[in-house]
């Protein structure tokens, strides 16, 4: 209940128990100080009132926005179909990929392995099997497509949740504990990955780095 | 000394293809005589149990990577000279490097081909 309904009801009674005209000086004193009180006690508590009505206004305001934000950012659309779907689409390409694979080399070691005694048969065998290879490769065209889906499916992310990140001031939480660790041990292990664009260091580049002494390295890092 | 063509190498990686790729290169170099791992540990296990006349690595596997097995295998009294060549798509210098530290023979850069992985190899074991 609002503290001014309360000091209404509190006056109320008050007056109330004033207009039965009681005749004990005590009493009707103690009725004054409580009437006094409540008067006092209902402009602290309106001021409260007016302050935490403020900051509720202010706080359902930004939980609305919050919401509206949440709401932008379609989370249900990208939890049960972006990402999913991204998912299983990756999970074709490797699939699609392992069997153009499979079929490209076994194509190419059975012709390694042909008795080319006749030459004939031996054109026919392996016209056949780079009949079959170059049908494998297809495979590239459907990769392709599913890959630029994903990628699509990402960038729509990207943009909702940078906007999202944008538009609240979020910022990134440090990282856990597991993350440091991993990090620290690809770190510590080298665990780099196949780089962009080919090879960072080209083969040349390594034969000439094991070539050289290891002074010669340090002094590379100096 | 000649090259034994029958001796067994040891190629660990934990992508099946490439493995694959691997053992019908050297198929086509001349060596037969091929164990496969897929990664570190189960490489070192093998290693234990037979005594291989080269080994060639990948680098990026779990639970123990190329680089681990490497180290391990210069630290054990029992299999530490066995020739180790790295065949990595981890190509930044650091990696190189590293691997140089740790005893490496030779190092290849994924991708490669047949002519790379037979100059490498005749570098490490000799001529063939």
């Amino acid at each position: 209940m609002p503290a001014a309904e309360v000091a209404a009801r509190v006056r109320e009674s008050l007056q109330s128990v004033k207009a039965a005209d009681l005749k004990d000086a005590q009493l009707m004193e103690v009725l004054r100080l409580a009437q006094q009180l409540t008067d006092t006690m209902q402009m602290f508590f309106g001021s409260l009132d007016r302050s935490i009505h403020t900051e509720f206004n202010a706080i359902a305001a930004y939980i609305a926005r919050t919401r509206d934000e949440i709401a932008q950012l379609r989370p249900n659309d990208i939890k049960e179909q972006r990402i999913p779907v991204a998912g299983a689409e990756l999970e074709a390409v490797v699939g699609d990929t392992e069997k153009a694979t499979e079929t490209i080399m076994s194509q190419a070691e059975a012709v390694m392995m042909m008795d080319a005694s006749d030459p004939a048969a031996y054109k026919d065998a392996v016209d056949e099997a780079m009949t079959k290879i170059i049908e494998a490769c297809a495979f590239q065209d459907l990769a392709g497509q599913r890959v630029s889906k994903v990628v699509s499916s990402l960038k729509h992310i990207e943009e909702r949740v940078g906007r999202f990140a944008a538009t609240m001031g979020v910022l990134d939480a440090d990282a856990t504990e597991a993350e440091r660790e991993e990090a620290e041990r690809r770190n510590k292990l080298h665990l780099n990955g196949p780089a962009l664009g080919g090879p960072e260091t080209g083969q040349d580049d390594v034969d000439a780095l094991l070539g050289m002494d290891q002074d010669a390295i340090d002094a590379l890092f100096d | 000394m000649a090259v034994e063509m029958n001796m067994p190498i040891l190629v660990v990686d934990d992508y099946k293809t490439m493995v694959r790729i691997i053992r019908n290169l050297l198929k086509q170099i001349g060596f037969e005589n091929v164990d496969e791992a897929s990664d570190g540990a189960e490489a070192f296990e093998m290693m234990k149990k037979r005594k291989y006349g080269l080994v060639i690595s990948d680098w990026n596997m779990e639970p123990m990577t190329g680089y681990e097995l490497l180290q391990k295998v210069r630290a054990d009294e029992a299999v530490k000279s066995t020739p180790f060549i790295m065949v990595t798509a981890e190509s930044k210098t650091e990696n190189v490097i590293a691997a140089k530290k740790a005893g490496v023979n030779n190092y290849i850069v994924k991708p490669f081909n047949a002519g790379t992985l037979k100059a490498k190899m005749s570098a490490v074991i000799g001529e063939f």
